[in-house]
């Protein structure tokens, strides 16, 4: 048997020992080991102590009205407003809502508007740019060209008889 | 003093619901019949964990009329939220998981230094009826008496979450699973939550040994 003392998730066994719950054959497994294991019957003795000072801790008793005082404020809150019931119910509920759980459809609900505003909006990047304007186009550029428009066009003709 | 007569269930999704927790328990099917208007069933329930839910929060709190008031709590909160009631556990666990979260968050509001009386004061404690039956010695009294400061101081001591998980788990000998699901954590970390809390107690109550 793994020793308790020397690895932590075997603890259990000692606390489930000294409060009497291991079955028979893992009781005396266990008083097996503690015959041999020092540091083991140390710990269960250390704490067999606390269990013996903690089982001496008695509290006082329940007041003799605490019945008659909860009925008392179970009527009440039966004849209240019914709006003042519901929000006893919204606002002290048994257990805390879990607000996470309202949060999944919440969020379910986000992404899907946001896939669909992106399938039907069109992509900047399939939106046909501007043209260039004007006034970004480089003059010496737009002279080049001309000019070497010119040296491709073919001289005109003289007029017959001029010479 | 029960609001309602006993009505015997004709609604078949209770019979179904009955079904399934006849395994469970018996507290989860009066629970059902609490469900369905019965308040005796109520009363009953109210009968079976009225001091168990009350002493679990005076050990947390440390304050009579605190834990008497944060019990009536419990207990009402219960009662109000009878018609949504699934039985999908233990009713013990649901029961001992509404008691831990007042008192936790009793302790995290800090309402504890408000509603504390001093654990040098003579508290009222069924210890001390005990030991007068039996006629103990002055000395035997006082010995007792400075002994129980000592258990409550290191109780109290504890972190909140160990502190429930040591009390459920001594005192209302609940199981690993039900402490989990009472402090919204996993068997695993109840487990740890104990192991260091009987730590802190075994070093702190040493030297009463002996």
């Amino acid at each position: 048997m793994n020793c308790p003392t020397k690895r932590n998730e075997d603890a259990e066994i000692l606390l489930d020992y000294c409060a009497q719950t291991l079955s028979p054959l893992q009781t005396a497994e266990f008083e097996l080991h503690l015959k041999q294991c020092a540091d083991c019957s140390r710990l269960v003795e250390a704490q067999q102590e606390v269990w013996g000072a903690l089982e001496a801790w008695t509290p006082p008793p329940v007041s003799i009205n605490f019945d008659a005082r909860l009925y008392a404020r179970i009527t009440q809150e039966q004849a209240a407003p019914a709006w003042r019931q519901w929000l006893s119910r919204i606002f002290q509920p048994a257990l805390p809502y879990p607000f996470w759980k309202s949060a999944i459809p919440l969020t379910a609900a986000c992404a899907l508007l946001t896939v669909t505003l992106y399938v039907r909006t069109p992509d900047a990047a399939t939106v046909p740019q501007p043209q260039l304007h004007a006034d970004k186009v480089d003059i010496e550029q737009v002279e080049q060209a001309l000019e070497d428009f010119d040296i491709l066009t073919p001289p005109a003709q003289a007029p017959a008889g001029s010479m | 003093m029960p609001l309602n007569p006993a009505q015997p269930s004709a609604n078949p999704g209770v019979k179904k619901d009955m079904e399934a927790v006849a395994a469970l328990d018996r507290d989860a099917e009066l629970m059902l019949r609490v469900r369905e208007g019965d308040d005796t069933s109520f009363a009953l329930l109210l009968e079976r964990h009225r001091g168990p839910v009350v002493h679990f929060l005076y050990r947390m709190v440390q304050n009579p009329s605190v834990s008497e008031e944060l019990a009536q709590e419990v207990f009402l909160r219960v009662y109000r939220s009878r018609a949504t009631y699934e039985p999908t556990a233990k009713f013990t666990t649901w029961l001992f998981r509404i008691a831990t979260h007042l008192a936790l968050n009793w302790v995290r509001d800090g309402r504890k230094e408000k509603g504390q009386e001093s654990l040098d004061e003579q508290v009222v404690d069924g210890v001390d009826r005990q030991v007068r039956d039996r006629q103990p010695t002055i000395e035997q009294t006082m010995l007792h008496e400075v002994k129980m400061t000592e258990v409550r101081r290191a109780i109290d001591a504890l972190p909140a979450k160990q502190r429930a998980a040591v009390l459920m788990h001594k005192y209302e000998e609940l199981e690993y699973a039900q402490i989990a699901r009472a402090l919204s954590c996993s068997e695993s970390a109840v487990k740890s939550l104990l192991f260091r809390a009987y730590e802190s107690l075994r070093s702190r109550l040493a030297h009463l040994a002996g």
